[in-house]
């Protein structure tokens, strides 16, 4: 009785050839959207009630955050094509400089909020201003859960860098290939996301 | 059999990197707390709900006691509660927080937790052919992200000012300032709900992306999605729904924490406390309203779905009978799980909505009755001429639907906007989310639980045990929620209405209710006694006894005796749909039995 098969299932999805963890990242960027699209229809529902809507200026340096976003993206995509290329030099290069570029988009975050105090805009203020402290640091957060990951693959990259054979070892097991791969995509994913948020603010504030 | 042990081993360590280790030996910590086998997590996750249920069960029975007998003190009560209930009286402080914390451990920590981390942890990987979830470590993690929920929820009962008291929903203004003057509860006992529901919310969500992945990618060999019970079709849908709709519960509770913390105003606006005017200014309490019930109404049918599944499994099994209209089931659930999200301002027709809005959201709530009614007809015509054994998951299960439909006709009447701002907040909206999601849920729970414990620790429950439950339990919350409907306009959480001469003449009716709660709380006891009995002494499963209902699901098809990894040699494929009951002559065929020469696949 041929009731059993040989290929077991929990090593290669037979159902699907998406990897399950690749699968569950989708589906947890699909819940942080529903988290990024209520809190910006919040904004817009209470925008919508001009009596209470105190409009400002965004602050310029913004643009300055959403282009190193977009900066580090790109480099992040670089490194992870010289990977698959096996060129492990360039791809320590440029996983270091997404990684500062990341850490970078915090620091200009921390410098925006600082210029809305200089013009007076607080969290307790008018609920305008609260809406860009909560919702930009909301996608801080998330931002540095990336950073954590990176900062990780990062020290792993550069440990035993002189050991060919373990760096070969490294570039030839699947399995980190596929994490690298999680990696950028959730990367890309929340730089997105900022990028939307940039523009929704733009929108939004004078 | 060393050789398949070790072959088993091999698979399941997958996950450990590269440390291979083949004499993988499980120490009482890995095996027991914290075991990433999904079986043992669903245990771990079914007793933290039974000890929640007891614990909110207790405080129902703390304010049923005020509610029936308002002039009278209870001693034991201050014995207890000290300074809450001080010459044996309740103080209304406290009465508000026992229904808080009540609504909060039952809606989530109880009936989504309890409920479906349960049944999605047991069946998921048993049910689809998997040896474990697609992430083990994220489920050990969606666990215990759970525990620490319960640990700060429980933490927040014992502090000095209380838990949190201004209802589950926790509402501002009332609830969006840290200010004692207000309540004892808007203090640290609600910083404590909003940190226990984030972690609650993350726990969720872990789990909720596991169970998905797990459906979508790892089912074995010939499991098409046409294949599957309907209990991981249920499970599936719940998951999606949990993925989807919590991010707005935590959006909701972490902007209130900025207005309570910080000083900013999303949800206050102009508000004077003892002739105080606050600082807050600007913020809308409606959009709270909006955000929570974004979560809240998909919530109701992340406690319900589960129960679908399970019940629906369970009448076809005991009734050796396919179940009616297996797609016409699953498209429901779909329909269902859609319209969820268009109908959550139903709870707030009486916010000063456009009246054109509101008519909107009755269509799509009537129109969810449409599923919801096939379901039902689909779970009668199951049990039409069926070959019944009335075991105990059996009654729950039918239990089940006898809720479903009583509870669900009132809320056609909530639904309409013109009736509910008549009925809205009375103890009719009371009595009916109580029985349709509330008691009905319990009863798939139940039905689960007595249907799935040979599984879980291969030991019978006792079965005299669990008739006295059923019926005890039927009866019993039939008496304690259907009178609740005639208490015309009685308003609901109010401590007490012996100052209003209009509910003079409930005061009988308020005392009888409470009885029936004591009585139905105190048969829930028989059933915990069963249930911990039943795992050291129950009748014991032998070898050969593995499939004890007849059923024909893949879990049904592993051993006995626990093995992480699930099944000792290869998964077994699958052949066919999951409910060939008394076919070809035979009482039921296995899902892992090939067809017939001849047999089309249904």
């Amino acid at each position: 009785m041929d009731v059993t098969y040989k290929r077991d299932n929990i090593l290669k999805g037979s159902s699907s050839n998406i990897p399950p963890q690749k699968f569950a990242l989708w589906l947890g960027m699909a819940s942080m959207t529903m988290y990024f699209a209520a809190i910006t229809s919040a904004f817009i529902v209470k925008r919508a009630d001009f009596n209470s809507w105190a409009n400002f200026k965004l602050p310029d340096i913004f643009i300055v955050s959403t282009v190193i976003v977009i900066l580090c993206s790109v480099l992040l995509q670089l490194a992870y094509n010289n990977y698959k290329k096996t060129n492990y030099k360039t791809y320590r290069l440029l996983l270091g400089l997404s990684l500062f570029a990341g850490i970078s988009f915090i620091g200009t975050q921390l410098v925006g909020w600082t210029s809305l105090q200089n013009y007076g805009i607080f969290v307790d203020g008018n609920p305008s201003g609260s809406f860009l402290y909560y919702i930009s640091g909301a996608h801080g957060l998330h931002l540095i859960g990336g950073i954590v990951a990176l900062l990780i693959t990062f020290v792993r990259a550069i440990r035993n860098r002189k050991n060919e054979i373990y760096v070969l070892q490294q570039i030839a097991d699947p399995k980190r290939l596929l994490k690298l791969e999680l990696i950028v995509t959730f990367w890309h994913y929340i730089d997105l996301i900022w990028v939307y948020l940039f523009i929704f603010f733009k929108v939004n504030y004078i | 059999m060393a050789d398949i042990a070790t072959d088993v081993h091999a698979h399941v360590d997958h996950h450990h990197d590269d440390h291979h280790d083949h004499h993988h030996k499980e120490t009482f910590l890995t095996k027991y707390i914290f075991s990433q086998d999904h079986k043992m997590i669903s245990k771990q996750f079914l007793i933290t709900g039974m000890f929640w249920a007891v614990i909110g069960a207790l405080l129902s029975v703390i304010f049923r006691m005020q509610l029936g007998w308002p002039e009278e003190t209870f001693p034991i009560l201050e014995t207890f509660l000290g300074k809450w209930a001080e010459g044996g009286r309740l103080s209304n402080d406290f009465y508000y927080a026992l229904v808080t914390m009540h609504g909060t451990i039952l809606v989530f920590f109880v009936l989504t937790a309890g409920l479906s981390g349960t049944f999605a942890n047991l069946l998921i990987p048993l049910q689809v052919g998997a040896r474990d979830m697609a992430s083990p470590f994220m489920n050990l993690l969606s666990y215990w992200f759970f525990f620490a929920a319960s640990l700060v929820m429980f933490a927040s009962l014992f502090i000095q000012t209380g838990p949190a008291s201004g209802g589950w929903t926790a509402y501002p203004p009332l609830n969006g300032i840290r200010d004692l003057a207000i309540n004892n509860g808007s203090g640290l006992g609600l910083d404590l709900w909003i940190g226990s529901m984030a972690l609650f919310i993350v726990s969720t969500l872990l789990g909720g992306l596991n169970y998905v992945a797990t459906i979508i990618n790892m089912r074995t060999k010939g499991m098409t999605m046409w294949k599957l019970p309907l209990t991981i079709w249920a499970l599936l849908f719940t998951a999606v729904l949990g993925i989807l709709s919590f991010p707005a519960l935590l959006a909701a509770v972490s902007m209130m924490e900025f207005d309570r913390l910080l000083g900013s105003s999303f949800f206050l606006s102009e508000i004077i406390i003892n002739g105080q005017l606050l600082d807050h200014k600007g913020g809308s309490p409606i959009l709270f309203q909006h955000l929570f019930w974004f979560l809240g109404h998909p919530e109701v049918y992340i406690i319900i779905l589960p129960a679908f599944g399970i019940v629906s499994e369970v009448l076809s099994v005991h009734s050796r009978k396919p179940i009616f209209g297996y797609r016409a089931m699953v498209l429901s659930i779909m329909a269902i799980v859609v319209i969820s999200f268009l109908v959550w301002a139903h709870h707030m027709f009486v916010t000063g909505m456009n009246p054109l809005v509101g008519s909107i959201f009755v269509l799509f709530t009537l129109i969810i009755a449409v599923p919801s009614a096939i379901k039902v007809f689909n779970w009668i015509s199951t049990l039409w001429r069926g070959n019944l054994r009335l075991n105990p998951p059996m009654l729950f299960a039918i239990g089940f639907v006898s809720m479903f439909i009583s509870g669900g006709l009132t809320g056609i009447f909530l639904g309409n906007s013109a009736i509910d701002i008549q009925l809205h907040d009375t103890y009719f909206v009371v009595a009916h989310f109580h029985i349709v999601m509330g008691v009905a849920a319990f009863f798939g729970m139940f039905a689960g639980i007595y249907h799935w414990f040979p599984k879980m620790y291969g030991r019978l429950m006792n079965n005299t045990l669990g008739y006295i439950h059923f019926f005890v339990t039927l009866i019993g919350s039939y008496m304690i929620f259907f009178p609740m409907h005639f208490m015309t306009g009685l308003p609901r959480r109010y401590y007490t209405h012996s100052n209003f001469t209009t509910f003079d003449n409930f005061g009988g009716l308020n005392e009888f209710i409470s009885i029936m709660a004591m009585v139905v709380f105190l048969a829930q006891l028989i059933f915990i006694f069963n249930f911990l009995y039943s795992i050291f002494n129950g009748y014991k499963l032998k070898k050969g006894e593995e499939n004890p209902w007849g059923a024909t699901t893949l879990e049904w098809t592993t051993p006995v005796e626990r093995l992480h990894g699930n099944w000792p040699g290869d998964i077994p494929a699958v052949h066919r749909w999951p409910y060939d009951y008394e076919v070809n002559g035979e009482p039921f065929i296995m899902q892992t039995t090939p067809l017939k020469e001849g047999e089309v696949e249904h």
